[in-house]
């Protein structure tokens, strides 16, 4: 077993590592029965929704995806087999997974109560028949589903818990509602094309709208730390304006995200650390909007602030904000990324680990070739 | 719109909508050169501006005519006064990213209808000014002791341009668009401020109204998801509507720039005789000019004429305050109510529809529609509008609550005139009495300059008697005993303040003030608006809608049915319905039916509008005329010679099967108005078919230069080099080694925003000389033009547009503060609920 050390996270200080902006190569959708296809079908554009919405409603119908099974890679790696025969060629990654799991690592510095498991594959993708030179390797990872599963009931149960003790003042919801806020926030916020194309009643009448979230866009980008060049799958909420038409250009994504109204102390500095996932979550993609819908206690949608993705660690650091460091998560990302390519130099299955609480990410073959 | 008196209300009401333009001049140095303004530097106006429209006749028709020194001399100098006007204006906005030029096109038939009365009305008036001047000349002449003025007789043969040429399908408006495309790429070579500037030009070969293009683009550039809808529009124009227009478009960043209505004229107007300052026509002696420096810098000590802002955006503030009504049963949605209003501003008076009797912009008649909307507003179960179309259930509704104040208004208006008739006849007796004149020659209130001596003006735009069809005399000798009788008191001048029209100066101003339409672009000259029509004797209104019984007058007198036919008076307030649904639409979506118009002269009464709910309201495309049709349809005979000669015969001959759409005479009726100006054109509506079949003859007869001009063509958009990653991409998608396609979609990115599609003009290469195409070669030819040119198409979209915000618009910061909004309110208590409530 190969051990690599958080702490001390000063050592990831100072200016960050080179970073490849995000460029998006290709792309898929789940249309509304969760069904793959290549492509764009389930893109939708952003328009802002009615302030004064009660988020809840319409839980009773809310149509949900089961997460129960494991999805694995599959859609990504179609995608990319779809993208590398269009292309002639293969992708030049050395690392290949969901946003989540990058987000998950990159976030460690600075978050130690939860932990993660992930399963890694080695695959030597170029003929060639020197050694196995990591140049020429890819690392597929996926988190692994069984935690995962286990840790979302476990986190069930706390909030649960922890939704009794807020007493009789506080409004109950369960966390299935609260999850469902999100979601409703995304249907209220969105249109199926540009604004332009878009009905008045459609426009009107998104709060009738049934809420799913079986339907996804999802971007698959080329970007990296370092020397590790990663190609990263991940669901985009929406498009601003349009896809450029030059290939790679930056697209205007857009980030949505319902976050309780900040009224203390105490939720500013919850929000805070908010701030760390939205911006890694988005800068990952090279999303560079996150919208925010603030509700209410009551979850009826009160404010909408926009947030420029990069000027996240900027204001961070303005406000003077300890908990974390953007250039540190890049560098501990990209320090971890770099030793990972070492450790992970053979066939099989490795597991990358990080138990709740623990200052070390733990890496180990779980499965012989 | 052209709604009477809107500028002067609108900023009654809501004043902080208007502010100075902060305008840079060229600085004139001790040795004579000049330094043009450097438009690359921010603007003094303390805001930088992206986009400028011009409603380019708003300028045409202004140099064709300068109120501050003569006309100019031919078409050449005509057009370097376009250039330095446009000039002015565009360093005034310094727009960064868009310059839009639009000239009239064609208009659609419903704006034919209010052409042709102008024109018809122009024909007539300048046939009478014609035999005024010749009478005029004789008495100057008998003033200067037999010998007349060689610069007299100069100016007496010279042709005033004529502002009928300023019309789609003439030979005026190709070297119009030849010009200005000479000229703004002149610009882009060698004015580093046009350098990242696209201009796109809109010229009278595309069908529609300057300003309607102009929206056309806007709502276009709005359907694009690459358009920032932080834009900062400018549209210069002289339309009041402009406006509306500018409500209409939801974009929170819009403001209408025009000269200021209100600045004080006539302080140094020139002789209409020889062209020189310091004298009027009447003074004129003819003698030889006087240098005013050494270069004779003649127009180095005439001040500017100020522009001025009108902020749609904080019109949108002021109303955002006023049509808020509290405890609605649904959302209010500040956007719609706009829409609201907008359509019953065009109540009031707009250039399709006559307005409705009981309705005075200068009775408060938008106030009157507002309070009634707002009352009705929660029980209607919505707005009016939506993106254009009415729901005529509620219509239904405001019109009803206008209809019960109807008789009112009648009564009020009656009861207003009288006092005011009786406190002018006081004035007057005490102004005799103590022998001095306080200038209160005014009327309807508006602020007149104090007594100027007779100007030419004043004689020759006399008005017709206000019964025109009694002016049977010869005007000459109407004008004969008018001067007679001037010479005989020539000092006195309180004899001739009382007798005579208000000044020229004085009158223009009341005339913009009070009727935008004359000085809309395509109408007649603003010389031809007469002046107030004095002495007018009441009891010629034999309507009297201040009696009862006044509506079966109306229809008996106006449109000569029967009074017991009220299902008539129905028809006309259908037709009216549908009328006003054709505004909003041309207002909020484009013009919706092409041929469409309202086939009356008169408006039926609010009370007339019964289950229009009921109505089924379809409007179709049409068909768009033609420039030789559109000019058939608006010239008088006397103007034929704006229409290839092989027309005229259409126009003149008795034997022609048209010739009745042509009458030499036709009657003014001042429908209980004061002005002969604001009276109606009795004139024969054009029955299209039989003038298209008539003009279809001709059409094979046609040369072929004369046929080109007769036909549609595309807006072209202008480039400099320096507008660097663009330019590369049009030049390499057409003119490089492996040229593409010759239409490219373009790059939003590249193009700062701008979405639409270029394509390659035929026969044209970059890089090659720039010629001036007028004779006299005033501006140089560029040898190696630096600018690009290429056809630009809209974006298209089969959408229909809606009146809301984009996301990401930012709110402006907003302009009225509590007191602002505490006194808007104040003025709301008070207004609209004088006739008895809705
Ligand atoms: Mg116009």
């Amino acid at each position: 077993m190969s051990k690599f050390n958080i702490q001390p996270v000063a050592r990831f200080a100072g200016d960050s590592h080179p970073v490849k902006r995000p460029k998006e190569i290709a792309c898929f959708s789940y249309d509304d029965n969760h069904e793959f296809h290549l492509g764009y079908s389930s893109m939708k554009w952003y328009y802002p929704p009615q302030l004064g919405t009660d988020l809840s409603k319409g839980f009773d119908k809310f149509d949900k995806h089961d997460d129960s099974a494991d999805e694995h890679l599959d859609s990504l790696l179609r995608t990319i087999m779809a993208h590398e025969e269009e292309e002639g060629k293969k992708i030049d990654a050395q690392i290949v997974t969901w946003r989540g799991m990058i987000t998950k690592i990159m976030s460690s510095p600075f978050e130690d109560r939860d932990g993660f498991e992930m399963n890694a594959t080695l695959y030597q993708v170029r003929d060639s028949d020197a050694d196995l030179n990591n140049k020429d390797c890819i690392s597929f990872i996926e988190e692994n589903h069984e935690y995962k599963q286990a840790s979302m009931k476990e986190q069930r149960k706390q909030q649960k818990k922890q939704a009794k003790r807020g007493g009789q003042s506080q409004p109950q919801f369960s966390p299935d509602v609260m999850s469902f806020w999100g979601y409703k926030f995304e249907t209220l916020s969105t249109l199926p094309a540009t604004w332009a194309e878009t009905s008045r009643d459609y426009i009107e009448s998104r709060d009738e709208q049934v809420v799913s979230n079986k339907a996804q866009y999802c971007s698959v980008v080329r970007t990296g730390f370092g020397k590790t060049i990663m190609c990263l799958g991940g669901e985009v909420d929406a498009l601003w304006d349009s896809k450029p038409m030059a290939h790679g250009a930056p697209i205007n994504w857009v980030e949505l995200k319902t976050s309780a109204e900040i009224r203390d102390d105490r939720g500013m500095a919850n929000f805070e650390r908010k701030l760390m996932k939205f911006w890694i979550q988005s800068f990952l993609l090279g999303v560079p909007r996150i919208i925010v819908g603030f509700r209410s206690q009551r979850g009826i949608l009160t404010k909408i602030e926009e947030i420029k993705t990069e000027s996240i660690p900027i204001t961070a650091a303005q406000r003077g904000v300890k908990t974390w460091n953007a250039n540190m998560c890049i560098n501990f990302a990209s320090g971890f990324l770099e030793w990972l390519k070492q450790v992970i130099n053979d066939d099989g299955i490795w597991r990358i680990r990080r138990q709740p609480k623990s200052q070390t990410i733990e890496v180990f073959r779980v499965e012989e070739a | 719109m052209g709604i009477p008196a809107a500028f002067r209300w609108l900023s009654n009401k809501y004043p902080k909508i208007i502010s100075p333009v902060i305008e840079d001049k060229p600085i004139v140095m001790d040795d004579g050169t000049v330094i043009p303004v450097d438009i690359t530097r921010t603007n003094p106006n303390g805001e930088e501006f992206d986009n400028l429209y011009l409603d380019m006749n708003g300028i045409v028709h202004p140099c064709s005519h300068p109120e501050d020194k003569p006309a100019p001399k031919d078409e050449e100098e005509m057009m370097l006064e376009i250039f330095k006007y446009t000039d002015r204006v565009v360093n005034m906005v310094r727009p960064r990213k868009l310059l839009l030029i639009a000239i009239d096109g064609v208009a659609p038939r419903a704006k034919m209808n209010q052409q042709r009365s102008r024109r018809f009305r122009s024909a007539k008036e300048a046939k009478e000014k014609e035999a005024d001047k010749q009478e005029l000349y004789k008495m100057i002449k008998k003033q200067n002791g037999g010998v007349m003025p060689p610069e007299t007789l100069e100016s007496m043969a010279k042709q005033a341009f004529d502002s009928n040429t300023i019309t789609p399908g003439t030979p005026f408006m190709d070297i119009l668009a030849g010009s200005l495309r000479y000229w703004c790429a002149y610009k882009l070579n060698t004015d580093p401020g046009w350098a990242k500037m696209k201009v796109i030009i809109s010229d009278a070969t595309v069908p529609g109204e300057g300003e309607h293009k102009i929206m056309d683009f806007v709502r276009s550039q709005r359907a694009s998801a690459d358009h920032d809808p932080n834009t900062r529009h400018v549209i210069y124009g002289l339309d009041a509507d402009l406006i509306m227009l500018g409500l209409a478009t939801h974009e929170p960043y819009f403001r209408v720039l025009r000269e200021d209505v209100f600045f004080q004229e006539g302080k140094a107007r020139t002789c209409k005789l020889c062209g020189q300052k310091g004298h009027e026509a009447t003074q004129c002696r003819g003698e030889a000019k006087e240098k005013d420096g050494e270069f004779d810098e003649k127009d180095k000590a005439m001040p500017l004429k100020p522009f001025i802002w009108l902020h749609v955006s904080v019109l949108r503030e002021y109303l955002a305050v006023e049509l808020d009504v509290p405890g609605l049963p649904f959302r209010f949605d500040v956007e719609r109510a706009i829409d609201d209003w907008v359509f019953m501003c065009s109540f009031v008076g707009n250039d399709f529809l006559p307005h409705l009797p009981a309705l005075e912009i200068r009775e408060n008649g938008i106030d009157t529609l507002t309070a009634i909307w707002r009352d009705n507003l929660p029980v209607m179960g919505g707005y009016l509008t939506k993106d254009g179309s009415v729901d005529l259930d509620r219509a239904q509704l405001i019109l009803n609550g206008l209809a019960k104040q109807e008789e009112a208004i009648f009564r009020r208006r009656r009861a207003t005139e009288e006092r005011r008739e009786a406190g002018q006849k006081r004035r007057k007796l005490n102004d005799e009495r103590n022998g001095r004149n306080n200038g209160r020659n005014g009327n309807n209130g508006v602020p007149m300059d104090p007594p100027q001596a007779l100007t030419h003006d004043m004689i020759i735009n006399r008005t017709p008697a206000p019964d025109a069809n009694a002016a049977n005399k010869s005007a000459a000798a109407a004008l004969k005993s008018q001067i007679q009788g001037l010479m005989a008191k020539e000092s006195t001048q309180e004899a001739a303040e009382s007798e005579t029209p208000p000044s020229g100066a004085s009158k223009r101003k009341a005339s913009m003030i009070e009727d935008d339409g004359a000085s809309t672009p395509g109408s007649e000259s603003q010389v031809a608006t007469p002046p107030p029509v004095v002495n007018v004797d009441p009891s010629e209104d034999t309507v009297k809608l201040w009696e009862d019984g006044y509506a079966d007058r109306y229809y008996e007198q106006k449109f000569h049915v029967d009074p017991k036919d009220i299902e008539f008076r129905h028809k006309v307030a259908r037709a009216y319905v549908e009328g006003l649904a054709w505004v909003l639409r041309y207002y909020f979506q484009g013009c919706p039916d092409w041929e469409w118009f309202y086939p009356y002269h008169y408006a039926p009464f609010a009370q007339d509008f019964v289950d229009i709910g009921k109505m089924k309201i379809n409007f179709e495309k049409g068909r768009i005329s033609k420039p030789f049709e559109q000019l058939l349809s608006v010239q008088p005979a006397a103007s034929r010679h704006v229409l290839p000669e092989i027309f005229h015969p259409l126009m003149t001959e008795p034997e022609s099967e048209i010739i009745d759409f042509y009458p030499e005479d036709f009657a003014i009726d001042l429908n209980g108005k004061k002005m002969a100006w604001q009276g109606v054109a009795l004139l024969p509506f054009i029955e299209m078919p039989r003038l298209l079949a008539a003009a279809e003859k001709k059409y094979p007869l046609l040369s072929t230069e004369d046929a080109a001009r007769n036909n549609v063509g595309k807006e072209v958009m202008l480039l400099s080099e320096a507008n660097q990653e663009l330019y590369d991409d049009i030049i390499s998608q057409f003119y490089s080694k492996k040229q593409g396609s010759p239409e490219l979609k373009l790059n939003p990115r590249v193009s700062q925003g701008l979405s639409g599609q270029v394509k390659k003009l035929d026969d044209y290469l970059p890089h090659g000389s720039l010629e001036y195409p007028l004779e006299r070669k005033a501006m140089p030819s560029v040898d190696d033009d630096r600018s690009l040119t290429v056809h630009y198409e809209f974006p298209q979209t089969n959408h229909a547009h809606k009146s809301m915000l984009l996301r990401g618009a930012q709110p402006p910061t907003p302009t009225l503060n509590r007191s602002d909004i505490e006194e808007l309110k104040g003025k709301l208590r008070h207004s609209g609920r004088s006739h008895g409530g809705a």
